[in-house]
């Protein structure tokens, strides 16, 4: 027995629509409907271990504005994704903020950095 | 007296930076970007999840990566930016820009040309009429990006969208990680406004119902926001009798539209195309003021930013060449038609001037193999599917054009095959 699996590739806007079937041990056996490698690569990770950007802000002390946005550097366990958010939540940084700045290093040990995704200066 | 300006460009958005961009590389001298914001990058600053700039960069950045690189690639050029800026008028006998800005007061700025780059704005709850009740909670979905992005507030609880365009659906994941929750996303088409990823990445990743052909028919609640009634509508969007359903909510975000910003495009003359309510403009993003220009969501509002840049580069790179007088004003003006299949696109006309790329979009979903094409046998593409929510191109080579002298119309569609 094998198992269809279909979703929409989030991978570009495009948005194909993806088939995956993976035999009785859950290994892909084919990936059907997408039209590039990235789509291929995606599905594959899909099955097996789902992933997404994280992204949100953390307040900051003394900046032009009172939070600034962040992201996983790249993309975290979709499982963990609450469990970053709170842990992102709780954060609260210094101003200035450089874009890229390492802000949670190996966030919730999912060997994924939180960095800031712009410059923020000081008032 | 302060040196005679080239290229004034109005809005230092993702079209703006890239208008800027093209103006100093096409040779202009003296490239200027208003804003009137404090910070440069527009909207973008404020959308802060990733998937911009695949096509430009080929990484996938969040919007201020994405106008960080653009910015830094302005400096570089020599583009001289004036935040805190306002226009407040463009006078169009003389093309004069007047501006406000706190240290240097009122100017009057007289460019070689000028580029519009002023992009969109939401369409408000005023424009769809829902009977009930104004309370407080209710806000447009970019409104309330900015104020959970930028100022650091959280508009409510728990949370109903109206409207599936990419800003509502986008909103409704950044609401759940932010500790609220999201009864539902209502659609009163019966296709998604955004792109099918937004639907499956932002909504079904955390099982939020969507629900197409459904619309909200009353507000409820006083000083706030209490619930709004929903009902499915029939094919003349008549809400269905015994279908309504009350939802309680706090919060009722409207990802309902944008509408290009064109307060200042009608101060300038220019014409503003009926469907598109952007400029009406050729394929050097020309205005039919010929020393305006204008580029991005203040012409047609784009699905991607990537294509917001590409237009700004032209529209920035045409206004460098007028204002160095170098364009032509004889050049030729071949009207583009909408086929049958065709709500709206832009540009309108072709010169021949320059290889052209015509941005549209369908009336009405085709499910299946279709063409997308120009006539008389200028372009055709085969295509998987077309879709409102996703623009399409047709590209033209000047070549072409030229070849045919005697070309009187092109006319674009798309068809099932």
């Amino acid at each position: 027995m094998s198992e269809e699996r279909k979703f929409i590739c989030v991978s570009c806007p495009l948005g194909c629509g993806l088939t995956v079937t993976l035999d009785d041990a859950g290994e892909v056996l084919k990936v059907e409907g997408n039209t590039c490698a990235r789509g291929e690569s995606y599905a594959r990770s899909e099955v097996k271990d789902p992933r997404r950007v994280f992204a949100s802000t953390v307040r900051v002390k003394g900046g032009k504005l009172p939070v600034c946005p962040i992201r996983s550097k790249t993309p975290a366990p979709k499982g963990k994704l609450s469990e970053i958010a709170r842990a992102v939540a709780e954060l609260e940084v210094n101003a200035p903020v450089k874009i890229g700045q390492v802000l949670i290093h190996n966030v919730c040990g999912s060997d994924v950095d939180i960095v800031a995704s712009r410059d923020l200066a000081a008032v | 007296m302060s040196k005679k300006i080239d290229v004034l460009i109005i809005g230092a958005g993702p079209a703006g930076v890239a208008a800027g961009i093209g103006a100093r590389r096409e040779g202009a001298e003296n490239v200027v970007v208003l804003e009137r914001d404090w910070d440069l990058g527009g909207i973008l600053q404020q959308c802060i999840h990733p998937g911009f700039g695949l096509r430009t960069f080929k990484e996938e950045l969040t919007g201020p990566e994405y106008m960080h690189r653009f910015i830094k690639q302005a400096h570089d050029e020599g583009v001289e930016f004036r935040t805190n800026t306002m226009v407040f008028e463009i006078d169009k006998a003389t093309n004069t820009v007047w501006t406000m800005n706190k240290e240097r007061g009122i100017e009057a700025l007289n460019p070689g040309a000028i580029v519009l780059t002023m992009g969109c704005r939401e369409r408000p709850l005023g424009a769809i009429r829902i009977p009930g009740t104004r309370p407080s909670g209710i806000y447009t979905a970019g409104t309330a990006q900015r104020f959970v992005n930028m100022e650091g507030y959280m508009p409510g609880k728990r949370a109903v969208i109206l409207g599936s365009g990419d800003i509502g659906l986008i909103m409704a994941r950044r609401m759940i990680w932010e500790g609220a929750e999201v009864e539902g996303v209502y659609e009163v088409m019966s296709w998604p406004g955004g792109l099918r990823r937004n639907i499956a990445q932002c909504l079904d990743d955390y099982g939020i119902p969507f629900h197409l052909k459904t619309t909200v028919t009353r507000i409820h609640g006083q000083d706030r926001l209490e619930g709004v009634t929903v009902a499915q509508v029939d094919d003349h969007m008549t809400p269905i009798k015994g279908t309504e359903r009350y939802v309680e909510c706090d919060t009722l975000l409207l990802a309902i539209g944008l509408i290009p910003e064109n307060e200042l495009s009608r101060m300038a003359g220019i014409d503003i195309h009926p469907v598109t309510g952007g400029p009406v403009v050729n394929d050097l993003l020309q205005t039919t003021n010929p020393a305006v220009f204008a580029a991005g969501n203040v012409v047609i509002v784009y699905d991607l930013v990537d294509n917001v840049s590409d237009e700004g580069l032209i529209a920035g790179a045409s206004a460098a060449k007028f204002a160095a007088g170098k364009l032509s004003g004889s050049a030729r003006r071949i009207p583009v038609k909408g086929g049958e299949n065709v709500r709206l696109y832009s540009p309108q006309y072709v010169t021949g001037e320059t290889d052209a790329t015509i941005f549209m979009r369908v009336t009405h979903p085709i499910e299946g193999a279709c063409r997308v094409f120009a006539e008389p046998g200028l372009y055709s593409q085969r295509l998987r599917y077309a879709r409102p929510g996703e623009m399409n191109e047709v590209k033209i080579k000047a070549e072409q054009i030229r070849n045919l002298p005697d070309l009187q119309e092109i006319v674009i569609d798309i068809q099932p095959v």
